[in-house]
């Protein structure tokens, strides 16, 4: 089969909630399953699954222009079209990191990534709770300003409109907006899952995962690619590679503990409160818990 | 009718182009110059059908000999037979301004293309007779360190895309530095001033009037590949929330080996040619209008006068300033070298 009978997948989460980790497992998944190499992973070179889909430079490429011309505002409506070719010349790049909400409210209605010849999108989401302290250590801030950040509706990762990056805008709004906007389209094909069912129940969530994206699933496989990819493993392998090159600047390390239930270790009640009362409904919908006494 | 020369090239264009040098030869001697290319304003629903080459994106219908731009919210464009450039407007609320902007980048570098031409995405500047070509795709800090270098006696030859012929000459070509407000602040200049590149973008534009150019094809001594430090990557830009201060690569901290210039030199001539070739300008186009068989025998070529280097700024706008003083980019051995590391990591695809 050619890689565009193949088509593509994307990743889609709210940063700091697993997306790194599936991708991980999907590299070495092909790996054990292509059975070349007897290499171990590594970080920095293998993790290839495909360009994310808010590169400035895949979308030059896609549009034949310098994106820094264009402003974010221009650039959200033309992003959805933009990837419609792009499987053609990537092949072996079929699994597309997405951070984006799926529409921005200046994409015109339209998904900010392409959904012609793609098979589908895994959403991947996590307790709002451990994203906050998550991404507290990723972004170097405090967690009183992790919990504005997820429960506001501009929430976006740009390069600042004062300078250019390598990527462009990804607006993702609150966080439950985010999720729906995913869990809830009908263009694409979609599987939700829950990265504390990734902990608890890895071999099995995973299997599913591995069948929805037609990697070869056979349990065997699957549960050796979960053990090579255990968050002891990857943290030991961040250590040999000197640094994940994801790892923004004043962030120690990228794979840090991967527990479930810091944040209700470590957040303020009133923190908690915040997030309950801002996520209700989507936090209820799938599961989570949080702090809602008066 | 406005008459330009560029990329050795006489220009013939109904929208006026500051970007370009003005054709006196023109101005002088009316009507008996044939000018190579006409750019004027056209309808695409004149345009004929054309087989598409599977090169061809949503945005970009491409064959043979005809390149054709429809950017939706700012207009059409459609670059044919190496000769003619045609432009129109989205609608009534896109300015001239908006249109050169593209016109002089991805218009004028598919026409050049189509002309059997070396093009590659890069800013070369001038000094004491010779050539240096900055390679790097946008938002490298091609510009910014540009504007440095004119500051240290540089004259600018091309911006953004550079032609390099048979002779290993480079042309004068579009001759403007965009920088964005950081660089702009950082670099002390009165941004409040400078023309924005579009509108709504906090970026701003430097023409030939503001800077020192230069108007002769000049010898290429070198090609340097701008990249970043791996720290500077792992800064990530990507992930900066909205937020956020705007993390400038001025807030890295103070690490000593950051703050110089550091180059390696490809050995490898398949390592330069792949290097050459990703920063063709568009590789899409060339491998769209069939030209990239004649972009490997240029580029080959050129790898037979010029060396490749790679050079790695120190992170942060002043820093890259101070430490520039002591650098002499034509003497790249005296540049603190390095084995080409083996996790390089170079701001590429």
């Amino acid at each position: 089969m050619s890689g565009i009978d193949k088509g593509y997948w994307y990743l889609a989460s709210y940063p700091k909630s697993g997306n790194t980790w599936c991708r991980v497992f999907i590299t070495e998944l092909q790996r054990l399953a292509a059975e070349s190499e007897a290499q171990e992973l590594n970080l920095n070179r293998d993790i290839e699954t495909g360009a994310i889909a808010s590169s400035r430079h895949w979308l030059d490429d896609q549009l034949g222009v310098n994106s820094c011309d264009l402003s974010f505002a221009e650039l959200d409506p033309l992003r959805g079209r933009a990837g419609e070719s792009a499987w053609l010349f990537a092949e072996g790049e079929r699994f597309h990191k997405v951070h984006d909400a799926f529409k921005s409210p200046d994409s015109r209605g339209r998904a900010v990534v392409s959904t012609a010849g793609c098979r589908g999108v895994v959403y991947i989401l996590r307790h709002p709770e451990d994203v906050v302290v998550s991404l507290s250590h990723f972004f170097s801030w405090p967690m009183d300003r992790c919990v504005d950040y997820l429960l506001d509706p501009s929430a976006a990762l740009v390069p600042g409109e004062r300078q250019g990056g390598n990527q462009v805008r990804q607006h993702m709004g609150r966080w439950d907006q985010h999720v729906r906007s995913w869990a809830d389209q009908s263009e694409l094909p979609v599987l939700v899952i829950r990265y504390e069912d990734m902990l608890s129940k890895g071999a099995e969530t995973f299997l599913a995962l591995a069948t929805f994206l037609d990697l070869p699933a056979e349990p065997e496989l699957v549960e050796q690619a979960l053990a090579n990819t255990s968050i002891e493993k990857l943290k030991k392998l961040e250590e040999q590679v000197g640094g994940f090159a994801e790892k923004p600047e004043g962030c120690e390390r990228f794979f840090r503990s991967g527990r479930t239930g810091e944040g209700a270790e470590q957040l303020s009640i009133e923190q908690r409160k915040r997030l309950a009362k801002g996520l209700a409904e989507v936090m209820e919908r799938f599961h989570y818990e949080g702090n809602t006494s008066d | 009718m406005h008459s330009y020369t560029a990329f050795g090239l006489r220009i013939s264009s109904d929208l006026p182009l500051p970007e370009l040098a003005q054709d006196l030869a023109a101005a002088t001697l009316t009507g008996d110059a044939v000018p190579e290319i006409s750019i004027a304003e056209g309808s695409h629903h004149d345009w004929p059908a054309i087989q598409l080459s599977p090169h061809s994106t949503p945005t970009l219908a491409m064959a043979a000999a005809d390149w054709r731009l429809e950017l939706e919210g700012v207009g059409w464009f459609r670059a044919w037979d190496g000769t003619r450039l045609s432009w129109e407007r989205w609608d009534d609320s896109v300015s001239n301004r908006d249109v050169r902007t593209f016109l002089v980048t991805s218009g004028i570098g598919a026409l050049l293309i189509q002309r059997g031409a070396l093009v590659l995405q890069g800013t070369t500047l001038v000094r004491e007779g010779k050539a240096v070509l900055l390679l790097g795709f946008p938002a490298s800090g091609k510009s910014t360190l540009a504007w440095c270098l004119l500051q240290q006696g540089w004259q600018l030859l091309s911006s953004e895309l550079s032609v390099v012929d048979a002779q290993g000459l480079v042309w004068p070509g579009v001759q403007q530095l965009k920088l964005w407000q950081d660089s702009a602040v950082a670099l002390d200049l009165d941004w409040q001033q400078l023309p924005l590149v579009r509108r709504g973008l906090k970026r701003y534009a430097l023409g030939p009037a503001d800077l020192p150019v230069a108007a002769d094809p000049t010898p290429l001594a070198l090609i340097y590949g701008l990249g970043r430090s791996k720290r500077a990557n792992h800064k990530s830009e990507k992930e900066k929330p909205k937020e956020g201060p705007i993390t400038t690569v001025e807030d890295a901290s103070s690490s000593s080996e950051q703050e110089l210039f550091r180059a390696w030199a490809r050995k490898s001539e398949r390592e330069a040619l792949l290097k050459l070739r990703n920063h063709a300008y568009q590789p899409r186009f060339y491998r769209a209008m069939e030209q990239e068989a004649s972009l490997f025998l240029q580029a080959s070529q050129l790898l037979k006068r010029v060396a490749v280097n790679e050079l790695i700024a120190p992170d942060g706008i002043t820093k890259m300033r101070t430490a520039l003083e002591a650098v002499d980019l034509l003497n790249p051995d005296a540049l603190i070298r390095e084995e080409e590391p083996l996790s390089a990591v170079e701001v590429e695809a």
